[in-house]
């Protein structure tokens, strides 16, 4: 997947909504709502992180894969910002 | 311990072959190398051998009694149980050349045979798994005969767990581990090998082959050759030099047993187990050395290595120990704990042959059964290593595509029936109107959803899926491998990732 000029934190929010089906129950996702208490479950999370790591094209480090990392919007955010920015320091890449 | 309590502290420069590892792969290799006088060889290898599998194995001589409903179901199983058979006949004779080197004062082997048991708590996988060792056993021509599970010697189970059904396997016994990893190292530091109570931290690339080991305080050993058995730990120190290799992923499988002295009542004169059920090796007892009984063993697959145990599984060996083996365990006194952790591959087969850098050579992945094997595979990569033909089937090549034997279909059955048979031995219960038939529902559905999840078509071992689905770590070790294999974008992530599964 390209990745756009879009900010992080909406698509990470797309996936979320995308992975948890919450829209098409008519929820709008804060960027700190608990999404363990919204229904996600370890295989959820699963998805949610192979396909964050896809569409971010980044290696999450392995201390950031936990439950916490995938909390919150919010929290996966500043794990796919702080990969983006541990790479993109040698070479630039979009 | 030892005959000497002098060992050698030198440090060579160099060496003929470093075998990377002193567990009974290593020891064993080290062995049929110096008998065949192929050079100077130098073993690497923390005394402890700290999470090491050999060092807490239970060290059944058994190849019938580990054999499921799977040994057998492929040609790809098949070879890999016919090695078990190969290496069971050289015992014997591996006996004989180390009795002599043995200190613990018991013979090397403390049980000459097994009885496997039947009871009614494994669920049906041990019904025909039972099933499938007896018809394994006639096919094979070896000796077995049924009897009262109550004329077994020590056998008294609770009632509620009682045996319905038992097998003597007279020719199956077990050995002393820990007394045999000790005899070989007093007869290798007999001779001119260099054992080094260190551990490496890398190997040493130059271009197209591996010229040697650095060890961790930064010493370098150059190497014509060299063997990397560590294990569970094989596959990152290979990534030291091949980063880039798509290997077959290799997993920590941690297990803990007990070493307990007996107190009284009868004691078990032979290996007493059950089939190989729920994800593991089924419950054991290995009599010996001396008055002590060994109790095995738990089987997880784990992120890293490592030598922690939980309170679950200490649980777990206690309970069913005194439950399903004797009562009178309560009152043992429990001398030793032991963890280790079994290099398990993705597709559960050895990873044993030359990896695609001259000098560098791979023996791991032998899962529950490295010690049984060891001997045998010492020939087999002897002979590699001096050029001749090898003596086992090249399939188990560590740079093979992963080896099939089910389909999605059959892995999802499987993983149900090893999380039944794990739900009722563990005793959870559910509510009285909750059937057995709602319970495999519950997980036939979670290995759907987990295999729409990752998006692989290769079918699972139910221990890796069990793995996988519980553990993001393993399930994007898992996921990376199959989608870089299949070469599908997205399958080369960058970052600051530290991951073996790492390109």
């Amino acid at each position: 997947m390209i990745v756009s000029q879009e900010p992080v934190v909406e698509i990470v929010r797309r996936i979320v909504d995308k992975q948890l089906n919450l829209s098409a129950h008519g929820y709008e996702l804060d960027a700190d709502d608990d999404l363990w208490n919204m229904g996600m479950t370890s295989l959820t999370c699963m998805g949610l992180m192979l396909t964050v790591e896809d569409t971010f094209q980044i290696e999450l480090p392995e201390e950031a894969l936990r439950e916490g990392t995938f909390r919150t919007v919010g929290t996966i955010t500043a794990a796919v910002e702080a990969a983006r920015s541990a790479h993109e320091k040698p070479e630039r890449r979009v | 311990m030892r005959k000497e309590a002098v060992s050698r502290t030198e440090r060579p420069s160099r060496a003929d072959v470093v075998i990377v590892g002193n567990g009974a792969l290593g020891l064993f290799l080290a062995d049929e190398l110096v008998e065949r006088r192929i050079g100077s060889v130098v073993v690497v290898g923390p005394s402890g051998r700290e999470g090491g599998a050999s060092q807490a194995a239970g060290a059944m001589l058994g190849c019938f009694g580990e054999a499921t409903t799977e040994s057998l179901r492929t040609d790809a199983s098949r070879t890999r149980f016919e090695l078990g058979v190969a290496a069971h006949d050289r015992w014997p004779d591996v006996l004989d050349r180390l009795e002599g080197y043995s200190s613990t004062g018991s013979p090397l082997l403390v049980a000459p045979d097994s009885h496997v048991v039947l009871n009614s708590i494994g669920a049906d996988l041990d019904t025909v798994n039972f099933t499938a060792m007896i018809e394994a056993l006639e096919e094979y021509g070896k000796p077995w005969e049924e009897i009262d599970p109550r004329e077994i010697p020590g056998f008294r189970p609770r009632l509620d767990t009682r045996a319905l059904r038992a097998v003597h396997l007279p020719a199956e016994g077990a050995v002393d581990a820990r007394g045999v990893l000790d005899a070989l190292d007093a007869r290798l530091r007999e001779t001119d090998t260099i054992m080094i109570d260190q551990t490496v931290r890398t190997l040493v690339r130059d271009d197209g082959a591996v010229t040697g080991v650095e060890l961790d305080d930064g010493h370098v050993i150059e190497a014509g050759t060299v063997v990397v058995a560590v294990g569970a730990r094989s596959e990152a120190l290979v990534r030291t030099a091949l980063d880039d290799l798509d290997m077959v992923p290799t997993f920590p499988g941690l297990g803990f047993a007990m070493l307990a002295r007996r107190t009284g009542g009868e004691p078990f004169r032979s290996v007493v187990r059950t089939p190989n059920r729920g994800f593991a090796c089924g419950l054991h007892v290995v009599p010996g050395p001396g008055d002590l009984e060994y109790y095995g063993a738990t089987n997880r697959l784990v992120d890293q290595v490592s030598s922690v145990t939980w309170m679950a599984d200490v649980r777990f060996l206690a309970q069913y120990s005194m439950q399903q083996l004797d009562e009178r365990v309560a009152s043992h006194e429990v001398t030793g704990w032991l963890a280790g952790n079994r290099p398990v591959t993705l597709d559960g087969f050895p990873l044993i042959g030359w990896l695609p850098l001259s000098g560098l050579y791979l023996l791991t992945g032998t899962y529950r059964d490295g010690f049984h094997c060891a001997p045998l595979l010492a020939e087999h990569v002897a002979n590699e290593l001096q050029g001749k033909p090898g003596t086992i089937d090249p399939m188990f090549r560590p740079t093979r595509a992963p080896i099939e034997t089910r389909t999605i279909e059959w892995s999802v059955n499987e993983y149900v029936e090893h999380n039944l048979a794990a739900w009722f031995e563990t005793g959870a219960e559910a509510a009285p109107q909750m059937t057995t038939a709602q319970i495999a529902d519950y997980y036939r559905a979670m290995a759907m959803k987990f295999y729409d999840t990752m998006d692989i078509d290769y079918a699972l071992g139910p221990d890796i899926l069990w793995y996988a689905q519980g553990s993001l770590l393993g399930a994007r070790r898992v996921a990376r491998y199959f989608h870089r294999l299949s070469g599908r974008s997205g399958s080369r992530p960058v970052g600051a990732g530290t991951g073996e599964a790492r390109r």
